[in-house]
């Protein structure tokens, strides 16, 4: 792998990313958005739910706007991070399999989305860790940060390998709706996690380690070290899966 | 493979499902040698170019290669939201060409669209966009030259000034394939191919 096409293709992946200002206002205006409408249709009455990862038996009271905001805003970041992954991989694909006739290998081109998602990631969570100390100071504020971007990092990759998989853009979209949704955007809700049945379903989902990362880091001052390592080891997985399927596509040879 | 042999491709099968594009295909191009592949719109042209370039598997066959191969395709396969210097930049940094920018000079002034340099490519016409595509096949000085319905969008004057250029190529000993639908040129060709219903004849 060469440095130098690495740096050129993320210089100027991001450059081409910059430039689609209705994505960028998108990347501002969805969290903002779905934090408004937590806020809006959320009480402070207080709620009880349990965290799967501080064990069976130990649960956390706050108020339901304060959960809604922390569960809203990863599953933004998620689904964010997920649709601007897909887009990268799939956008001009034909011109990056030309990049491959060119002398590029598929393993840098990946690389270079994956440098310019990194740094959406961080710019996104950066972004929407601001918005939730406007209506409440959770415990660890960093710690919620490193939730979000370890959110965005196991959805980035998601978003990298359904774009890998699939050709067209209507089947990436409905493969990262369908499990963002689900996933991020419903089961792992502690509030849903506390009385549902089957919960090692729930606790394979892509979405669970950064989930309890960031409920963890907001409502409590338990150790965190085993989400984040599950948050990392879970997007490395489907980084690799995603590098390979890209790898064969792009190959000469093949369609 | 001899020394002046720069692409051999023999007994080139291909089929996409049950539909046979190509049978039994055989096409050499030498250096110094100027070569055209005709036939109708969906004959195979295109299949078999890609195949050529090493973009399509063939079902059989053998592929021989020699040389630095310079390949532009039919669509423009350029950057829509970069501008044009970035898109020289970005296709010779994967060629390894440190010092891109004469080569980029070079091209453009050559095809006439030097003032277009910083322009975002969407912003191009379409044949702009062509003269492009064909550029980025030449920055890295190809020893063959793959070209699928190159002149699609020019003007005259560039028409004239790519045919000038295929002449001045074979001079310096490179070989060039052209591959298009109607072959209005074919006394400037070294050798013809027709391919018809998935045969591939060469006169």
């Amino acid at each position: 792998m060469r440095l130098t096409r690495v740096g050129t293709a993320t210089a100027l992946t991001l450059k081409a990313l910059v430039r689609r200002r209705i994505v960028l206002i998108m990347l501002v205006l969805i969290p903002s958005l779905f934090s408004g409408i937590v806020v809006l249709t959320t009480s402070e009455r207080p709620i009880r739910f349990q965290l799967a990862s501080l064990g069976d038996q130990a649960f956390v009271v706050v108020p339901q706007r304060h959960e809604g905001l922390v569960f809203i805003c990863l599953a933004a970041v998620g689904l964010l991070t997920a649709f601007l992954a897909l887009d990268l991989v799939q956008r001009e694909v034909e011109v990056n399999r030309r990049l491959v006739l060119c002398g590029y290998r598929p393993g840098e081109l990946i690389a270079a989305r994956l440098g310019v998602l990194v740094g959406v990631i961080v710019v996104i969570a950066a972004y929407v860790v601001l918005i939730i100390p406007l209506f409440f100071t959770p415990q660890r504020l960093a710690l919620v940060f490193v939730g979000l971007v370890l959110g965005g990092w196991v959805y980035g990759c998601y978003g990298l390998l359904a774009g890998a998989v699939f050709r067209r853009e209507l089947e990436g979209i409905l493969f990262v709706v369908l499990l963002t949704t689900i996933d991020a955007g419903w089961l792992q809700n502690p509030i849903y996690y506390a009385e549902a049945q089957n919960q090692a379903i729930i606790r394979s989902l892509p979405a669970y380690f950064p989930a309890q990362l960031g409920m963890a880091a907001a409502f409590t001052t338990e150790q965190v070290f085993r989400p984040v390592l599950g948050s990392l080891a879970y997007g490395a997985m489907l980084l690799l899966a995603a590098s390979l399927v890209y790898a064969f596509r792009m190959r000469a040879g093949k369609r | 493979m001899s020394d002046s042999v720069l692409l051999d491709a023999r007994h080139v099968t291909k089929s996409f499902g049950r539909l046979q594009v190509l049978t039994d295909a055989n096409l050499v191009v030498r250096r110094g040698e100027l070569v055209g592949v005709t036939g109708e719109n969906g004959c195979g042209k295109t299949t078999l170019l890609k195949i050529v370039v090493g973009l399509l598997e063939p079902d059989a066959g053998e592929l021989a290669r020699h040389g630095r191969l310079g390949y532009c395709p039919q669509e423009s396969l350029v950057f829509e939201r970069l501008t044009v210097a970035e898109n020289f930049a970005y296709f010779a940094t994967g060629y390894g060409i440190g010092g891109w920018r004469p080569a980029m000079k070079r091209w453009v002034e050559f095809f006439g669209f030097g003032a277009d340099a910083d322009r975002l490519v969407d912003t191009l016409s379409g044949g702009t966009r062509q003269k492009l595509n064909l550029a980025l096949a030449l920055l890295h000085d190809p020893t063959v030259l793959l070209l699928d319905e190159p002149y699609a969008g020019f003007d005259w004057e560039t028409y004239l000034r790519f045919w000038e250029l295929a002449e001045v190529l074979r001079a310096e000993g490179r070989g060039v394939l052209v591959v298009s639908h109607f072959m209005y040129d074919q006394a400037r060709l070294d050798r013809v191919c027709e391919l018809r219903e998935g045969v591939l004849t060469c006169v």
